[in-house]
Protein backbone atom coordinates (compact mmCIF):
# COMPACT_ATOMS: atom_id res chain seq x y z
CA UNK A 1 0.00 0.00 0.00
CA UNK A 2 1.47 3.32 -1.01
CA UNK A 3 1.88 6.26 1.18
CA UNK A 4 -0.12 8.34 -0.80
CA UNK A 5 -3.30 6.02 0.21
CA UNK A 6 -2.13 6.00 3.46
CA UNK A 7 -2.05 10.02 3.71
CA UNK A 8 -5.49 9.88 2.01
CA UNK A 9 -7.10 7.26 4.65
CA UNK A 10 -5.57 9.47 7.23
CA UNK A 11 -7.03 12.85 6.02
CA UNK A 12 -10.29 11.27 5.64
CA UNK A 13 -10.58 9.26 8.89
CA UNK A 14 -9.04 12.21 11.14
CA UNK A 15 -9.48 15.31 8.68
CA UNK A 16 -8.26 18.77 9.48
CA UNK A 17 -5.81 18.32 12.07
CA UNK A 18 -3.57 15.22 9.76
CA UNK A 19 -4.47 17.65 7.01
CA UNK A 20 -2.48 20.40 8.81
CA UNK A 21 0.24 17.96 10.66
CA UNK A 22 1.12 16.51 7.27
CA UNK A 23 1.91 19.63 4.71
CA UNK A 24 3.67 21.13 8.14
CA UNK A 25 6.18 18.36 7.60
CA UNK A 26 6.02 17.92 4.31
CA UNK A 27 6.76 21.61 3.90
CA UNK A 28 10.18 21.28 5.99
CA UNK A 29 10.81 19.07 3.65
CA UNK A 30 9.73 15.31 4.13
CA UNK A 31 8.93 14.43 0.77
CA UNK A 32 5.16 13.27 1.04
CA UNK A 33 2.90 13.33 -1.80
CA UNK A 34 1.44 16.56 -0.87
CA UNK A 35 0.11 17.90 -3.85
CA UNK A 36 -2.27 15.01 -3.79
CA UNK A 37 -3.57 15.21 -0.66
CA UNK A 38 -4.51 18.80 -1.09
CA UNK A 39 -6.37 17.91 -4.34
CA UNK A 40 -7.80 14.94 -2.47
CA UNK A 41 -8.82 17.72 0.03
CA UNK A 42 -10.58 20.12 -2.27
CA UNK A 43 -12.69 16.92 -3.56
CA UNK A 44 -13.37 15.70 0.20
CA UNK A 45 -14.85 19.57 0.20
CA UNK A 46 -17.42 19.10 -2.49
CA UNK A 47 -18.20 16.14 -1.06
CA UNK A 48 -19.53 17.65 2.14
CA UNK A 49 -17.00 15.24 3.88
CA UNK A 50 -14.43 18.73 4.96
CA UNK A 51 -15.49 21.89 4.74
CA UNK A 52 -13.68 24.18 2.48
CA UNK A 53 -12.74 27.29 3.85
CA UNK A 54 -11.41 25.32 7.04
CA UNK A 55 -9.07 23.53 4.91
CA UNK A 56 -7.65 26.79 3.05
CA UNK A 57 -6.99 27.94 6.27
CA UNK A 58 -5.49 25.18 8.25
CA UNK A 59 -3.55 24.04 5.07
CA UNK A 60 -2.24 28.26 4.43
CA UNK A 61 -1.33 28.16 8.35
CA UNK A 62 0.75 24.92 7.86
CA UNK A 63 2.24 25.63 5.03
CA UNK A 64 3.74 29.00 5.93
CA UNK A 65 4.52 27.56 9.49
CA UNK A 66 6.63 24.74 8.13
CA UNK A 67 8.81 27.28 5.29
CA UNK A 68 9.50 29.13 8.98
CA UNK A 69 10.54 26.18 10.44
CA UNK A 70 12.81 25.30 7.78
CA UNK A 71 13.88 28.26 7.51
CA UNK A 72 14.95 28.83 10.97
CA UNK A 73 16.57 25.89 11.19
CA UNK A 74 18.99 26.33 8.57
CA UNK A 75 19.14 30.31 9.49
CA UNK A 76 19.83 29.40 13.07
CA UNK A 77 21.52 25.68 12.94
CA UNK A 78 23.00 25.28 9.31
CA UNK A 79 24.41 28.78 9.05
CA UNK A 80 26.96 28.01 12.47
CA UNK A 81 27.64 24.97 10.33
CA UNK A 82 28.62 27.39 7.64
CA UNK A 83 30.58 29.14 10.07
CA UNK A 84 32.80 26.86 10.89
CA UNK A 85 33.77 25.13 7.53
CA UNK A 86 34.26 28.73 5.95
CA UNK A 87 36.93 29.41 8.73
CA UNK A 88 38.82 25.85 8.96
CA UNK A 89 38.63 26.15 5.00
CA UNK A 90 38.11 29.60 3.81
CA UNK A 91 35.33 30.16 0.84
CA UNK A 92 33.99 32.96 2.65
CA UNK A 93 33.88 35.60 -0.35
CA UNK A 94 32.35 32.75 -2.23
CA UNK A 95 29.40 32.15 0.56
CA UNK A 96 29.47 36.69 0.45
CA UNK A 97 28.18 36.12 -3.01
CA UNK A 98 25.83 33.84 -2.52
CA UNK A 99 24.39 35.85 0.33
CA UNK A 100 24.19 39.26 -2.58
CA UNK A 101 22.92 37.03 -5.03
CA UNK A 102 20.24 35.70 -2.65
CA UNK A 103 19.24 38.91 -1.37
CA UNK A 104 18.86 40.67 -4.90
CA UNK A 105 17.03 37.56 -6.76
CA UNK A 106 15.35 35.70 -3.71
CA UNK A 107 11.93 37.25 -3.67
CA UNK A 108 10.77 35.74 -6.78
CA UNK A 109 12.48 33.00 -6.55
CA UNK A 110 10.60 32.12 -3.22
CA UNK A 111 6.99 33.46 -4.07
CA UNK A 112 7.66 31.06 -7.27
CA UNK A 113 8.91 27.93 -5.50
CA UNK A 114 5.35 28.05 -3.60
CA UNK A 115 2.85 27.11 -6.04
CA UNK A 116 4.44 26.95 -9.64
CA UNK A 117 7.55 24.96 -8.68
CA UNK A 118 6.94 23.43 -5.52
CA UNK A 119 9.42 20.99 -5.49
CA UNK A 120 12.02 23.61 -5.00
CA UNK A 121 10.06 24.92 -1.91
CA UNK A 122 12.15 23.16 1.14
CA UNK A 123 15.21 23.68 -0.69
CA UNK A 124 14.58 27.63 -1.31
CA UNK A 125 14.00 27.64 2.94
CA UNK A 126 17.06 26.17 3.69
CA UNK A 127 19.23 28.32 1.21
CA UNK A 128 17.43 31.57 2.58
CA UNK A 129 18.01 30.58 5.96
CA UNK A 130 21.47 30.13 4.98
CA UNK A 131 22.33 32.96 3.12
CA UNK A 132 20.76 35.28 6.23
CA UNK A 133 17.87 36.34 3.58
CA UNK A 134 16.16 38.83 5.89
CA UNK A 135 13.24 36.80 7.84
CA UNK A 136 10.53 39.62 7.06
CA UNK A 137 10.98 39.83 3.48
CA UNK A 138 11.02 35.73 3.62
CA UNK A 139 7.27 35.96 4.76
CA UNK A 140 6.40 38.51 2.46
CA UNK A 141 6.88 36.46 -0.12
CA UNK A 142 6.16 32.91 1.46
CA UNK A 143 2.88 33.46 2.75
CA UNK A 144 1.07 35.07 -0.81
CA UNK A 145 2.63 32.47 -2.69
CA UNK A 146 1.58 29.34 -0.17
CA UNK A 147 -1.76 30.60 0.44
CA UNK A 148 -1.76 31.16 -3.79
CA UNK A 149 -0.68 27.01 -3.93
CA UNK A 150 -3.46 26.01 -1.13
CA UNK A 151 -6.02 28.28 -3.16
CA UNK A 152 -4.99 26.65 -6.80
CA UNK A 153 -4.80 23.29 -5.12
CA UNK A 154 -8.09 22.78 -3.57
CA UNK A 155 -9.88 24.91 -6.11
CA UNK A 156 -8.79 22.35 -8.80
CA UNK A 157 -9.64 19.57 -6.62
CA UNK A 158 -12.89 20.88 -6.07
CA UNK A 159 -14.02 21.38 -9.22
CA UNK A 160 -12.92 18.21 -10.68
CA UNK A 161 -13.54 16.13 -7.25
CA UNK A 162 -14.45 12.77 -9.52
CA UNK A 163 -11.38 12.89 -10.82
CA UNK A 164 -8.44 13.87 -8.37
CA UNK A 165 -6.05 11.40 -9.25
CA UNK A 166 -5.92 12.29 -12.69
CA UNK A 167 -5.66 16.08 -11.83
CA UNK A 168 -2.74 15.62 -9.22
CA UNK A 169 -0.61 13.75 -12.13
CA UNK A 170 -0.93 16.25 -14.42
CA UNK A 171 -0.12 19.06 -11.38
CA UNK A 172 2.69 17.27 -10.44
CA UNK A 173 4.29 16.48 -14.27
CA UNK A 174 3.40 20.41 -14.63
CA UNK A 175 5.51 21.65 -12.13
CA UNK A 176 8.53 19.45 -13.16
CA UNK A 177 8.23 20.08 -16.61
CA UNK A 178 8.48 23.72 -15.67
CA UNK A 179 10.80 23.43 -13.54
CA UNK A 180 13.14 21.67 -16.39
CA UNK A 181 12.02 24.57 -18.89
CA UNK A 182 13.26 26.85 -16.74
CA UNK A 183 16.56 25.20 -16.51
CA UNK A 184 16.72 24.88 -20.59
CA UNK A 185 15.69 29.07 -20.60
CA UNK A 186 18.13 30.09 -18.58
CA UNK A 187 21.26 27.49 -19.96
CA UNK A 188 19.73 28.64 -23.34
CA UNK A 189 20.58 32.24 -22.70
CA UNK A 190 24.03 31.26 -21.33
CA UNK A 191 24.94 29.44 -24.64
CA UNK A 192 23.30 32.18 -26.72
CA UNK A 193 25.66 34.38 -24.50
CA UNK A 194 28.71 32.28 -25.99
CA UNK A 195 27.86 32.27 -29.58
CA UNK A 196 27.10 35.99 -29.80
CA UNK A 197 29.14 37.87 -26.99
CA UNK A 198 29.44 40.84 -29.03
CA UNK A 199 26.04 41.28 -30.53
CA UNK A 200 24.68 40.25 -26.44
CA UNK A 201 26.55 43.02 -24.98
CA UNK A 202 24.96 45.45 -26.73
CA UNK A 203 21.89 45.05 -26.20
CA UNK A 204 22.17 44.72 -22.44
CA UNK B 1 32.06 28.77 -35.41
CA UNK B 2 34.04 29.04 -32.30
CA UNK B 3 35.54 26.05 -30.41
CA UNK B 4 33.40 25.68 -27.01
CA UNK B 5 35.41 24.93 -24.22
CA UNK B 6 34.35 22.16 -22.04
CA UNK B 7 32.51 24.32 -19.66
CA UNK B 8 30.77 25.56 -22.54
CA UNK B 9 29.93 22.34 -23.80
CA UNK B 10 28.86 21.66 -20.40
CA UNK B 11 25.98 23.89 -19.94
CA UNK B 12 25.14 22.98 -23.94
CA UNK B 13 24.83 19.05 -22.41
CA UNK B 14 22.88 20.55 -19.54
CA UNK B 15 20.58 22.51 -21.58
CA UNK B 16 19.60 19.81 -24.00
CA UNK B 17 19.28 17.12 -20.67
CA UNK B 18 16.81 20.07 -19.25
CA UNK B 19 15.08 20.39 -22.55
CA UNK B 20 14.57 16.63 -22.91
CA UNK B 21 13.55 16.48 -19.59
CA UNK B 22 11.11 19.18 -19.99
CA UNK B 23 9.25 17.85 -22.86
CA UNK B 24 9.32 13.77 -21.35
CA UNK B 25 7.34 15.71 -18.51
CA UNK B 26 5.03 17.45 -20.24
CA UNK B 27 4.16 14.50 -22.34
CA UNK B 28 3.23 13.15 -18.52
CA UNK B 29 1.27 15.42 -17.81
CA UNK B 30 -0.49 15.50 -21.10
CA UNK B 31 -1.27 11.42 -20.99
CA UNK B 32 -3.52 11.25 -18.06
CA UNK B 33 -5.15 14.47 -19.24
CA UNK B 34 -5.92 12.84 -23.23
CA UNK B 35 -6.40 8.93 -20.86
CA UNK B 36 -9.18 10.86 -19.09
CA UNK B 37 -10.88 12.36 -22.10
CA UNK B 38 -11.60 8.89 -23.24
CA UNK B 39 -11.82 7.01 -20.51
CA UNK B 40 -14.45 9.07 -17.89
CA UNK B 41 -13.57 6.88 -14.76
CA UNK B 42 -10.34 7.12 -12.44
CA UNK B 43 -9.74 2.90 -11.15
CA UNK B 44 -10.59 2.24 -7.69
CA UNK B 45 -8.55 2.73 -4.92
CA UNK B 46 -7.95 1.39 -1.70
CA UNK B 47 -8.24 4.53 -0.05
CA UNK B 48 -11.37 6.05 -1.32
CA UNK B 49 -14.48 5.70 0.15
CA UNK B 50 -17.88 4.25 -1.44
CA UNK B 51 -18.91 7.97 -0.73
CA UNK B 52 -15.89 8.52 -2.98
CA UNK B 53 -16.37 6.20 -5.73
CA UNK B 54 -20.24 7.36 -6.08
CA UNK B 55 -18.73 10.64 -6.03
CA UNK B 56 -16.24 10.01 -8.64
CA UNK B 57 -18.58 7.35 -10.78
CA UNK B 58 -21.79 9.51 -10.85
CA UNK B 59 -23.81 6.35 -9.18
CA UNK B 60 -26.32 6.67 -6.30
CA UNK B 61 -24.33 5.58 -3.05
CA UNK B 62 -27.00 3.21 -2.44
CA UNK B 63 -26.48 0.77 -5.38
CA UNK B 64 -22.79 0.54 -3.98
CA UNK B 65 -23.74 -0.46 -0.95
CA UNK B 66 -26.23 -2.78 -2.10
CA UNK B 67 -23.20 -4.55 -3.70
CA UNK B 68 -20.97 -4.98 -0.78
CA UNK B 69 -24.83 -5.94 1.03
CA UNK B 70 -24.28 -2.94 3.84
CA UNK B 71 -26.61 -0.86 5.49
CA UNK B 72 -26.50 2.62 3.91
CA UNK B 73 -24.79 5.05 6.04
CA UNK B 74 -24.87 8.60 4.90
CA UNK B 75 -20.74 9.79 6.29
CA UNK B 76 -19.16 6.00 6.36
CA UNK B 77 -15.88 7.19 6.58
CA UNK B 78 -13.86 4.03 6.23
CA UNK B 79 -11.72 3.29 3.52
CA UNK B 80 -12.41 0.30 1.01
CA UNK B 81 -9.31 -0.88 2.63
CA UNK B 82 -11.31 -0.82 6.08
CA UNK B 83 -14.65 -2.63 4.29
CA UNK B 84 -12.81 -5.29 2.90
CA UNK B 85 -10.84 -6.12 5.68
CA UNK B 86 -14.03 -6.79 8.03
CA UNK B 87 -15.38 -8.29 5.17
CA UNK B 88 -12.74 -10.42 4.78
CA UNK B 89 -12.42 -10.22 1.19
CA UNK B 90 -9.47 -8.58 -1.16
CA UNK B 91 -9.38 -5.22 -2.20
CA UNK B 92 -9.85 -6.68 -5.80
CA UNK B 93 -13.20 -8.18 -5.23
CA UNK B 94 -14.43 -5.49 -3.40
CA UNK B 95 -13.27 -3.90 -6.55
CA UNK B 96 -14.67 -6.05 -8.93
CA UNK B 97 -18.35 -6.29 -6.96
CA UNK B 98 -18.35 -2.33 -6.94
CA UNK B 99 -17.49 -2.15 -10.93
CA UNK B 100 -20.21 -4.49 -11.20
CA UNK B 101 -22.94 -2.87 -9.73
CA UNK B 102 -21.69 0.70 -11.42
CA UNK B 103 -22.14 -1.12 -14.69
CA UNK B 104 -25.60 -2.39 -14.07
CA UNK B 105 -26.24 1.20 -12.53
CA UNK B 106 -26.01 2.78 -15.17
CA UNK B 107 -28.58 3.54 -17.64
CA UNK B 108 -28.23 3.05 -21.26
CA UNK B 109 -26.95 -0.58 -20.93
CA UNK B 110 -28.61 -2.82 -23.20
CA UNK B 111 -30.39 -5.83 -21.78
CA UNK B 112 -28.03 -8.88 -22.30
CA UNK B 113 -29.14 -11.21 -24.41
CA UNK B 114 -30.45 -14.51 -22.97
CA UNK B 115 -27.84 -16.95 -22.60
CA UNK B 116 -27.59 -19.81 -25.35
CA UNK B 117 -29.60 -22.81 -24.17
CA UNK B 118 -27.66 -25.94 -23.79
CA UNK B 119 -29.46 -29.13 -22.20
CA UNK B 120 -26.35 -30.22 -22.25
CA UNK B 121 -24.26 -27.87 -19.90
CA UNK B 122 -26.88 -27.32 -17.14
CA UNK B 123 -27.40 -29.83 -14.29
Amino acid sequence: MSITDQLLEAVLLYGLPVLFGVILIASVGVPFPISMTLVAAGSFAKQGEMKLVPVIIAASIAAILGDQIGYGLSRWGGRRLIDRITRRLGGAAKIKRAEAVSKKWGGPGIFFSRWLVTALGPWLNFTSGMARYPWRRFIVWDAPGQVLWVVLYVTLGYIFSDRVQYIAEILGNLAWAILALTAAIILGFRLVRYFRPARFARSL
Amino acid sequence: MKKLTWRQSLVAVAFLLSLSLGIFFVIRAVRPAIYWHYHQDEPIRGWMTMGYVAHSYHVPPYVLHQALGLPEKPHDKRPLREIAKAQNRSIDEIRTALLEAIVQARRPYPASPSPPTNPEASP
